[in-house]
């Protein structure tokens, strides 16, 4: 090994990930080559002193500047979530209301049908509503539980079906 | 003091992912300083390294749903970091930086090196807090090209592991290795001449 390869190799000397028999000619180059010993201890200190640098410190007018800006963008980006958030919500709502109302005028598909059946007799939370359904009644609102379990009948809807007869 | 929950990443996204103000304040108090300095050492202007850090909470903010916790939060963000500050520098003409190649050591033909190898690691050692040296290091460092600066700083000065540098910056572990043995070739060049100088005066 020369003094260049030497050099080339530091890196890989220091951190541990050279292999055995490289680090072996390396070791046999510096017990001989002053240069490279001296090469070596300054290339070393030059990593070490590097960890005392400190990044750059945010100037306090700055600081305070930034936090203001996070704390408007984070509530701005909440609100925007929350207002997409209760427009869901509300299609939802419409979208079980016309469920309920088919349901009343015996206008489901055969597979919606076929679910509000065995839902009915396999969920606590629904089957006092469906059965009061059933027999006539007409609820003002739906429970917002029950709005769940009816919204997933319409997910469950295979692609293409028209949720409603005609 | 934010709340000790908030220190672990996922209690912290998933606030932030609800909302809670208290998680953005503690998001802030915990990244503002990193994110601010490694802007400022790769933009090197008060300024552009504002509007990155800016940029860099909007990210998070918008992204927060993401992260899926296979890197630590704080790789995650500095990545983030470091591409707001790429996607600034792309817009802006390249300030002259030196030529990286003055400062590497040069050898002879059969490999020797070409003049004498000074040992000045005992009195830099010494110095090792002083203020002055401190400041001529980080000008060094500022005159590197981003190129090197970027991994030297997450590698050298942050002390991150190569593999996570090379996460970050998305370049593999060999070339993270090689821009940072030429930054520190750079450097040790430089530190050099600086107190060479020093005793001649």
């Amino acid at each position: 090994m020369n003094c260049k390869e030497l050099v080339y190799l530091l890196g890989d000397y220091l951190d541990g990930s050279m292999e055995e028999q490289l680090r072996t000619d390396l070791d046999d180059h510096l017990v001989m080559c002053d240069s490279c010993t001296k090469f070596l201890k300054t290339y070393d200190t030059t990593k070490l002193i590097c960890r005392q640098i400190r990044l750059t410190e945010i100037p306090e007018e700055f600081r305070e500047r930034l936090n203001s800006f996070v704390i408007q963008k984070s509530r701005e980006h909440h609100k925007g979530l929350e207002k997409y958030q209760k427009m869901a919500a509300e299609e939802q709502k419409r979208e079980v209301e016309n469920l309920l109302r088919a349901f009343r005028e015996q206008r489901l598909a055969p597979s919606l049908s076929l679910l509000f059946d065995t839902h009915r007799d396999r969920c606590e939370t629904c089957g006092g509503f469906l059965r009061y359904l059933n027999g006539g009644g007409e609820p003002k609102t739906c429970p917002e539980e029950i709005e769940e379990h009816f919204a997933e009948f319409l997910d469950a809807l295979p692609p293409g079906e028209e949720p409603y007869l005609s | 003091m934010p709340a000790e929950r908030l220190l672990d990443d996922n209690v912290l996204l998933e606030e932030l992912r609800n909302g809670s103000s208290e998680a953005v304040e503690a998001l802030f108090e915990r990244f503002h300083g990193k994110i601010y300095g490694l802007a400022m050492s790769i933009l090197k202007n008060e300024s552009d390294a504002e509007e990155a850090s800016q940029d860099v909470f909007l990210t998070v903010f918008q992204k927060a749903h993401t992260f899926k916790g296979n890197s630590a939060l704080y790789s995650w963000i500095y990545r983030i970091c470091v591409n707001a500050c790429l996607m600034r520098l792309r817009g802006k003409r390249r300030q002259e930086t030196v030529s990286i190649e003055e400062f590497m050591p040069v050898f002879t033909e059969d490999g020797m090196h070409t003049s004498p190898v000074e040992d000045w690691s005992k009195e830099v050692e010494r110095k090792m807090l002083d203020k002055e040296l401190g400041q001529v290091i980080k000008k060094f460092t500022d005159d590197l090209s981003e190129k090197y600066r970027v991994v030297f700083v997450l590698s050298d000065v942050e002390g991150l592991s190569n593999e996570e540098t090379a996460q970050i910056l998305g370049l593999t572990v060999p070339a993270v290795k090689s821009r940072l043995h030429r930054a520190r070739l750079y450097l040790r060049e430089h530190l050099t001449r600086y107190l060479r100088e020093g005793k001649t005066e």
